[in-house]
Order: C-alpha cells, then structure tokens, then sequence
C-alpha cells in the first residue's frame, strides 16, 4: 500500500512538473524580445519578387527585395532605393532617377545604377517568364547614365509607371541570377536584397524566418531583431494565436472579430483599418450575355443595390461605399456620377420596365467559397434578396477560388461577386476589365472608344489638376454604361497586440513591417 | 507465403490507387498552369507550361512518364514552389506520422483501461459512466472539439500554444504541449469507440466455458485476466489498426486548426494550387501508411491468434 501511494505521489509529481514546464516554456517564448511574429493567411509559394502574385504573401519579398520607389502607408509615393522622386521629360516618356549612394545588398555587394538595368532588364527577357511581365512590356530600355543615376525609357507616355514599380518588382544584384540560380531566388533568397530582412529560413505552410539587416541602410529604423512570418491559413487559428499571444499581428482577420476586437485593450488587443487604394468590391456582369446585354437592366440592378446597408451591416464598415469604380473618400470620386446609381427602388423598377427584361429575369451569381481578405458570402445573400424585390431571381453560386478565376478571365460567367486588389493607381481595375486585350477584358465583355481614349489621355498626365477631370469622365461613362455594380472600397484591416509600436494597416494590403517592434524590446 | 501474398497485394492497391488519382486530379477543370503563372498569363504562356510538363499529352503517356521517372528521380518537383517533392515529404511525413503516432498511444492508453474497467463493472455506475462518455466523444465533431480545447487550453489558460508544433530543440516540454491538443482532438473520438468495443469484446470472452473452467479450476485471477484480454483482442486490434490508417485523414482537419506543418496541410494546399505531382506524391504515401497500418495490425492478428497461423 505504502507502494502504491508512493506511485501515485510520484506520478502526480511527475504531472505537475510537465505542466509546470509547458506553462513555462510558453511564457519563456512570449518573453523573447526584440522578435516580433505575424501570422497571414497565404503560404508563399516563391520569394522572387518578379514572380510573387499574391498581394499578402508579398510581405516576405517586400522585407528583402526592395524598389527605387514606395507607397507610404497613407498611400503616397515616396523614394526608396532613389534619393528622390524621378525626373521626368515633357513628353513623359523618359524617368531619370538618382540612386542612393549608401545603400549596399545584405551580402555586402554595393547598390548601384548596374543593379536596377540587370534587375528589369532580366525581368522584361520573355524567356525568364516573369509573372508581372505583362505591366512591364512598355518599358523600352533601361539605361545607366552614370553610377548612380538610371534612365527607363517607355515606348508611350505610362502613368501607372510608378505606382506598378512599388509592388511588382524589387531590385536584385547585377549577375546573381547567373550565380545563384532561379531556385535559390524561389527559395532561399539569402542576402540577395537590401531591404531591413535577411532570409533566414523557411518551412512550407508554417513559418519564414529573417534576422535584421545590420547594414540597412535606413539607419533610423528600429525595429524587431528577429522576424517570423507564420503561415496561418484558418482564420479562427489565427485569432487564437492573437489572443494567446502567440503572435504581434495577424491579417486578414474574420470581420466579426475584427469588429469584436479592435478595441479590446483589456485583452491587449487593438485594430485599426484604411482604404486600400486600387481596390474594390463589385459584380462584374458579363454584357454579352443575357440579361446583362441590356444597359437598362444592368442599371436596374445597380440601382436596387443598397451598397450602404451592405457596406454598414455586413462588412461593419469595412467597405467604403460607392456606385463608382473610386473609394468616396479618393480625391478622384465622382460624386455626381456615383448619385446617379445610388439606392433607388423606384428608378431600379423604372429601368426594369424600359429593359427587355421588364417581366423579370433570371442569372447566376458566381462568388468565392473562400473568402479572402472579405467573405463575400453574405453580401451575395443580400444581393439575392435586394433583387427578389424587383422580379430578378439570382442563382448563387458558391466556386473554389481558383476556378472562380478560371471562369471569369475565360468570360464564361454572367455574373461575379468579387474584390479586385491591385496597386494604387486609381486606372488599374478599369484598364483590367473594361479595356481591350486586358487579363479580365472578357470577364465584362465591354469596351468603349470614349473611355479608351479616356485612358490614353489619362497616362499622360500625373498632377491633380489635368488627371483629375479625365478620371471624373471615365467614371461618367462607366456609370451611364454600368458594365459592372459597383459596391464600394475595400478596407485594408489588421489586428494587434498593444505591446506593438510603429505599426499600422497598408492602404496596399501587404503588411509593412520594416519599423514595428514590440515595445518591450526597446 | 501469407506474408508476401500480402505484400503483393498491397502493391496491387498502391498501383490502382495511383493510377485512379493520375486520372482523377487531371479531371478537375482549372489547369495548373493558371495558378503557376498567374492572372496575367496568355494562352500561349499557359500552353508552353502544359508542354513544357507534358501535360498535353494523353493520360497513358502522362501515367507512363511519372512512373517512369519514380525510381529516377522520386516524385520530381512541385509545379508551384519549384521544391524537390522528396524534400518536401521529408518535412511533413514525420510531423504527421509523430501526430498519428502520438494519438494513437493516447487512444490505446484510454480505450484499453476504459473498455476493461466498463466490462468488469458491467450494468454498474462505472460502466453507465464510460459508455455514457464514449458516446458522448464519438458524438462530438473533432474540429469542434479542437475549438473549443484551444479556447480553453491555450486562449484562456495559456498552458499550450495554439497553433503549430514547437520543435524538439525547443524543448521536450514545449514539443508534447504543442502536441496534445491535437493529438487529443483526435484520440477522444478514437477512445470512445474503441473503449465500447473492447468493452464488448471482454463482455464476450468472460462468458466462454473456458473462462468459467478456468474460475473453477481454481487458476489465479491475474492468469485468468490474461487469457480474457488475449482472446479479446484480436477485433480490437483488427479495429485499431484500421484506426491508425484512418487518423491520417483525421489529420487533415486537425493540421488544419492548430496549423500544423504536416502532410495533410501540405495536401490542402497542393490541391487547392492544383499541384498534381504534390498530390499524387502526398496521396500516395498516405495510402500507403494506412496499407502498412492494415498489414501490422494482422501480423499482430496472427502472432495472438494461433488459430489464424494454422488456418
């Protein structure tokens, strides 16, 4: 007996100790300063920056592979690798930029003019198939004029230039693709940028590890020592990772929690949210097929959607509203447009009886069974319900993501709900839908001369002023035209530890993490 | 004889298997080559990629070319991260395997006990009891379960982490914590049904003659307790080992809640990026782990069961 209880206390003893050490080692974690871990939702299948097309996964390349420009985090372009923004000709055809001269690669290679030619000239070759090759091709050559002073030339005048050089590329050292090879750019890009991460480790669906760049070159940042980017692909792991402290920051938090949350400093947690500029929700009708080949029935349908209730009640203030392809709250916002396709059952009812749909109609919505960034699932329901209400039945039509993708570049749908993210030049989602020879041209079916021109006219200014009224025309047409229902501007939102400083949401979605540490650590 | 009758056997079933998901991944609509190169890909960028991996040939040729290549160059490379499949089954297989592993000793350590103690206690409060709570874990959906433990385990008491596995070189401690909460999503299931089984099954042998001759013979209680749990446990180990099999699939959801870096998450992503060669590769050698799990369980069948080595 004596035995026994001897066994017992021994086992008991043994227990407590186990669960004393787990306790322990999970706060001995937690107290790890000057590391900082986020968690987002997408695994990054390459960190090479001419070949990453998802805009969350980004956040790894963006930490190594660095451009001559950036977009702030109010979504204003600023240098980066250049000391200044670029000098442009009268004719806009030629960019000269002057080039840092304190810059070297996290290998110790000086930064130089030879390194921006090597890196677009390499992207721009056809035979090394860069994903983002496509944004590139009106580049005519890139010339260096000194050591530190680079010219591109565009074979046409090409705004969006320079909002596309923030996002889709990054500057990699002249000959190291020959020495390194493409797998260890896709891989394991260890000291190959001069950004404030130097690649240490990755492991597939679960973590990408970086240790400070000690030579960045932007010596006024402080921030984390130590960085892991954790892949979190379920929404719900994430938010437990959040409050369990296992993670500063995650993306792409569910909305419910994210409204639930973002206040919740007793639980010290904090949110915020920003307009991601370039972005927005909207159901892209096809106009070559039926009902949708009918202006005053695409119209109708815009005018019976009640864009502030969705926008209010189902994204809780996520969406910024609007009837327009343009956040409200963007210096180019066409309100007078915008008014012209606001709620209205009584004008959706008039514009139904003048459509040749008048006794009523029926079409497929088609929306991601995933949701990414914003479901929405919820918002397709209340489409369904708005529309019931004027004698349209929608069939919804829950797909997997990639073949959502599939359906609407090949134009095979009538209807989509979706959100489009792109950089923050305001033309990108009408030149990618409504103009010819896009990736999503045959996904409207649409085009029109006057809006064509409108674009064309609109790459060759940059300033307010001049850019201003032409994107106010485009949104003109678009509305009187209504290819697509407009819902709004999407939120770019993110939750936080309050332990966190120099941290706030991207109006480009990819976390930024350059200057964010834990307070702790300072 | 048995043995290698067996092992083709197994062979026949991987072999069909495989050839059934060569044919059944390429079915799906959406083309890999999409996801690889993108929204912005033309038709002739995508018909080149599709070229450039054979995937224009007929599905004969594509089978013929992969089994072809196996014992080349194992299962080659992942369309989507350019990463060696080998390598990266390497990575995963054994986080699952330590899974499965785990949960199936935490199933035997409370199934076994359980079933023994319901059955010695049959018709009284203790086996009222554990059958009441078996039913009660078979009832309760894991992924739910796997929640609700995070929530009180690792949210509220901060004793686990909620998400992944913490490496060993953090500590024995950190490693079985980051474990068992997913382990034990898994092996409460397991516990309830096979706890009733085992339940039954003593049930059944302690009212065989020979184990009241054997009361009557005046033989010890312990000699007596090692006959009945030796001829009980051939359908319990029959049931086990197609359990063990049967966690890898229950692996999918649970990597999935606790984001665990495994085969089953490794899986998830490779079909949702349409990465044939990941998951032909992935499918395959979790085919094959519960081929092998069958093949165990009946040689443990046989060497507790003499009357299946003399059949």
């Amino acid at each position: 007996m004596a035995s026994a209880s001897l066994n017992r206390r021994v086992f008991l003893q043994a227990g407590a100790v186990t669960i004393g050490g787990l306790g322990h080692s999970v706060a001995a974690r937690a107290a790890d300063e000057r590391s900082l871990v986020v968690a987002i939702p997408s695994n990054p299948s390459t960190f090479d920056p001419i070949n990453q097309g998802n805009h969350d996964a980004m956040v790894v390349n963006q930490l190594i592979f660095e451009n001559l420009i950036e977009i702030d985090g109010e979504g204003h372009r600023r240098p980066m690798l250049a000391k200044a923004m670029p000098t442009i000709s009268a004719d806009r055809t030629e960019y000269v930029f002057e080039l840092r001269d304190d810059v070297t690669f996290q290998n110790g290679q000086p930064f130089s003019a030879e390194d921006v030619k090597y890196s677009y000239d390499y992207m721009l070759d056809p035979a090394h198939k860069a994903l983002r090759r496509s944004v590139w091709t009106n580049i005519e050559s890139v010339d260096v004029l000194d050591r530190y002073k680079v010219r591109f030339k565009l074979k046409t005048p090409f705004r969006p230039f320079l909002d596309y050089m923030t996002k889709y590329m990054g500057i990699f050292p002249a000959g190291s693709r020959e020495k390194y090879g493409n797998e260890v750019f896709q891989q394991k890009p260890e000291g190959l940028g001069t950004g404030p991460g130097i690649f240490v480790s990755a492991r597939s669906n679960d973590v990408v590890e970086f240790r400070r760049n000690p030579n960045y070159w932007r010596k006024d940042s402080m921030a984390w020592d130590r960085l892991r980017v954790r892949i979190v692909s379920e929404e719900a792991a994430r938010i437990a990772a959040l409050l369990s402290k296992s993670v500063h920051i995650i993306g792409a938090p569910p909305v419910r929690d994210y409204v639930r949350l973002r206040q919740a400093k007793a639980q010290g947690i904090t949110g915020g949210s920003r307009p991601a500029l370039g972005s927005l929700m909207l159901m892209i009708h096809n106009t070559r097929k039926p009902p949708f080949d009918d202006p005053n029935f695409r119209k109708a349908v815009s005018l019976a959607t009640d864009r502030k209730t969705i926008a209010e009640k189902i994204f809780n203030g996520l969406v910024e509203p609007s009837a327009v392809p343009a956040p409200a709250s963007a210096w180019w916002y066409n309100a007078k447009a915008a008014e012209g396709l606001a709620f209205n059952l009584d004008q959706a009812k008039a514009y139904l009886a003048k459509s040749r749909y008048a006794s009523g109609a029926e079409f497929e919505l088609l929306y991601s069974s995933q949701g990414y960034l914003l479901d929405v699932g919820d918002a397709a329901l209340f489409i369904q319900a708005s529309l019931a209400r004027l004698g349209i039945k929608v069939k919804l039509q829950p797909l997997e993501t990639g073949q959502l993708i599939e359906q609407v570049f090949a134009g095979n749908q009538t209807s989509v709900l979706m959100a489009v993210i792109g950089p923050s030049d305001p033309t990108f989602i009408i030149q990618g839908i409504y103009t010819p020879n896009q990736v999503m041209t045959r996904s409207s079916g649409y085009s029109s001369e006057r809006l064509n021109t409108l674009l064309a006219d609109s790459f060759r200014v940059d300033d307010e002023p001049s850019l201003g009224p032409i994107l106010a025309d485009m949104q003109a047409i678009l509305a009187e035209d209504s290819p697509s229902t407009w819902i709004g501007a999407i939120h770019s939102f993110n939750l936080w530890r309050t332990n966190v400083q120099g941290f706030e949401p991207n109006t480009g979605i990819t976390l930024r993490l350059t200057d964010v540490a834990p307070i702790d650590a300072r | 004889m048995w043995f290698a009758g067996r092992i083709a056997s197994s062979l026949g079933v991987l072999i069909v298997v495989s050839a059934v998901l060569f044919a059944l991944t390429r079915l799906t609509p959406l083309s890999p080559a999409r996801i690889v190169l993108g929204a912005d890909a033309t038709a002739e960028q995508i018909q080149a990629f599709e070229h450039d991996r054979g995937l224009d040939r007929s599905l004969p040729a594509q089978y013929s070319a992969w089994v072809a290549q196996l014992p080349r160059s194992g299962f080659g490379q992942s369309y989507i991260t350019g990463r060696s499949i080998d390598l990266e089954l390497l990575e995963s297989l054994p986080v699952t395997v330590e899974l499965v592993v785990v949960t199936f000793l935490l199933t035997l350590a409370g199934a076994i006990p359980l079933g023994l103690i319901a059955a010695l206690t049959e018709d009284r409060w203790p086996d009222h009891l554990i059958r009441m709570l078996s039913l009660m874990a078979v009832s309760v959906p894991g992924f739910w379960l796997a929640l609700i433990l995070v929530r009180i385990f690792a949210v509220k008491l901060g004793w686990v982490p909620p998400i992944g596995i913490t490496p060993l070189a953090e500590g024995w401690h950190a490693h079985l914590a980051s474990l068992l909460l997913p382990a034990l999503s898994i092996a409460l299931y397991y516990i309830g049904a096979l706890s009733r089984l085992m339940r039954a099954a003593v049930i059944e042998v302690l009212g065989q003659d020979y184990v009241r001759t054997a009361h009557s013979l005046g033989l010890s209680r312990g000699l007596v307790a090692r006959y009945v749990i030796k001829n009980a446990l051939p359908p319990f180990v029959s049931v086990a080992g197609m359990s063990f099999g049967y966690m890898f699939g229950w692996a999918i959801i649970i990597e999935l809640v606790f984001n665990i870096p495994g085969l089953s998450r490794a899986l998830l992503t490779a079909i949702t990026q349409r990465d044939y060669p990941m998951i032909q590769a992935t499918v395959l050698v979790v085919t094959a782990m519960f081929i092998v799990s069958n093949l165990v369980a009946d040689l443990i069948q046989r060497l507790i069961n003499p009357r299946l080595r003399h059949a």
